[in-house]
C-alpha cells in the first residue's frame, strides 16, 4: 500500500501539472488565459483568497497539533492503514450530514430544528478541521517522513508531528492552487479527513457505541 | 505414582529427588522447566525493527514551523494587497458562502415539505438507510496501531 502510494503521489503531481499546463496554456484558438482586465483581477482575487485560507489552515493545523499531537498521529496512522475504510466512512458521513441537515431544516418550524442544526453544523465543522489536519499529517509523513532510524537521527528540522503537518499543508496547499484539480483533490481530502476523524473518534480510539454482552456465569 | 508423593516432591524437590525416577509426569515437568531455564533469550536487534510512528514525533521544529507560517502569511497579505482586498473580505466571503449553503439546505427542506407523500417517505427511507450504514461503519474498531 505504501509502495503504491509512493508511486501514486509523483504520478499525481505529473498528471496535475499536465492538466494545469493544458488549462493555462493557450492552445490554438481555444485560449483559457484571462482576456480582459476584469478576468485577471478575478483570478488574482481568487488566488489571494485561496492563499489566505491556506495561511488560516496552517495556523489551525499547528495549533491543533500542539494541543493534541498524539491524537492527530493516531488518526494519521489509521488513515494510512485502512484508507479505503476511511474514504467509505467519509462519503457516508458527508451524505448523512447533508440528509440530516435537510431533515433539521424541515423541523425548523417546530422550533426543535434550530439548536439541532446549530449542533450539527458545529460538529461537522470540527470534524472537517480535525480530519484535514490528520490528512496533512498523513501526507507530510508519506512524502517527507523518515524511513529509518539513521535518517531520523540525521534530521534536524524535518522530524516530528509539527513538521509533518506543516509539510502536508504546503503540499496540499500547492495542489489547491491548481485550477479544477485542486478543488477535486481538496474535496477528496475532506472526505478522507471526515472519515478518519470519525473512524478513530478524533484520535481517541474509543468505540462510539457501547457493546452489550451477556453476563457469563 | 500417587498424588501424595507428587505433592511431597513439589513441597521439597531436592529432598525428594528420587521421586523423578518413578513418576513420569513430574519427570516431564522437571525436564521442561530445565529446558526453559537453559534456553537463552533470543537476541533482539532494535534497529532492525521498522520505525514506529511515535519515534521522534515529539520533536518540535520551530524554525521550520515559524518560518513557513511567516512566509505563507506574507505571501497571502501581499496577494490580498495586490488584489485590492483586505483579510476582512475573506472572512465576509467565508461567512457568505456558509450562509449560501444554509440557504441551499433550507430550499431543499422547503421542496421536501411541498413534495408528494411518496417522495417524503422515500427521503425518510434514504435518511434511515444512510444513517444505519454510518452506524455500521462506525462500529468497526480502528486497526491502525495493529497494522
Amino acid at each position: 500500500m505504501r509502495r503504491m502510494l509512493r508511486l501514486f503521489v509523483p504520478l499525481t503531481f505529473v498528471a496535475a501539472s499536465l492538466v494545469t499546463a493544458m488549462v493555462a496554456a493557450p492552445f490554438g484558438s481555444d485560449i483559457h488565459a484571462p482576456l480582459k482586465f476584469d478576468d485577471a483581477t478575478t483570478m488574482m482575487q481568487k488566488t489571494a483568497v485561496t492563499v489566505t485560507l491556506l495561511a488560516v489552515w496552517m495556523i489551525a493545523a499547528v495549533a491543533l497539533t500542539l494541543l493534541s499531537g498524539r491524537e492527530i498521529r493516531y488518526s494519521s496512522v489509521e488513515m494510512r492503514a485502512s484508507a479505503l475504510h476511511c474514504f467509505a466512512l467519509g462519503l457516508v458521513a458527508m451524505t448523512s450530514f447533508v440528509l440530516t441537515a435537510i431533515v433539521l431544516n424541515y423541523l425548523i418550524p417546530y422550533h426543535v430544528g434550530v439548536p439541532l442544526l446549530f449542533a450539527l453544523g458545529v460538529f461537522a465543522i470540527l470534524t472537517k478541521i480535525y480530519g484535514m489536519v490528520a490528512v496533512f499529517h498523513a501526507v507530510g509523513t508519506l512524502i517527507a517522513g523518515s524511513r529509518t532510524r539513521d535518517q531520523l537521527a540525521g534530521r534536524k528540522w524535518l522530524r516530528g508531528d509539527l513538521a509533518m503537518v506543516v509539510i502536508g499543508v504546503l503540499i496540499l496547499g500547492a495542489i489547491r492552487l491548481i485550477p479544477i484539480v485542486g478543488l477535486v483533490v481538496w474535496s477528496l481530502t475532506s472526505v478522507f479527513g471526515i472519515g478518519t476523524a470519525l473512524a478513530t473518534k478524533f484520535g481517541r480510539r474509543e468505540p462510539w457505541f457501547l457493546a452489550f454482552r451477556s453476563v457469563e456465569t | 505414582m500417587t498424588d501424595n508423593a507428587c505433592q511431597q516432591y513439589l513441597k521439597d524437590p531436592e529432598a525428594n529427588a528420587a521421586h523423578l525416577r518413578t513418576c513420569a509426569k513430574c519427570n516431564a515437568e522437571a525436564m521442561a522447566l530445565a529446558e526453559k531455564a537453559d534456553v537463552e533469550p533470543p537476541s533482539l536487534d532494535v534497529n532492525a525493527l521498522p520505525l514506529a510512528p511515535w519515534e521522534g514525533s515529539s520533536h518540535r521544529a520551530w524554525p521550520l514551523v515559524l518560518g513557513t507560517s511567516a512566509v505563507v502569511m506574507i505571501v497571502a497579505l501581499a496577494l490580498l494587497d495586490a488584489a485590492g482586498m483586505s483579510p476582512l473580505h475573506v472572512v465576509e466571503g467565508s461567512l457568505a458562502s456558509m450562509e449560501a449553503i444554509r440557504g441551499l439546505f433550507g430550499g431543499w427542506a422547503t421542496s421536501l415539505r411541498s413534495a408528494s407523500l411518496g417522495a417524503q417517505v422515500a427521503f425518510g427511507v434514504a435518511f434511515l438507510v444512510v444513517n444505519g450504514l454510518l452506524i455500521a461503519l462506525l462500529r468497526r474498531a480502528p486497526r491502525g496501531m495493529d497494522a
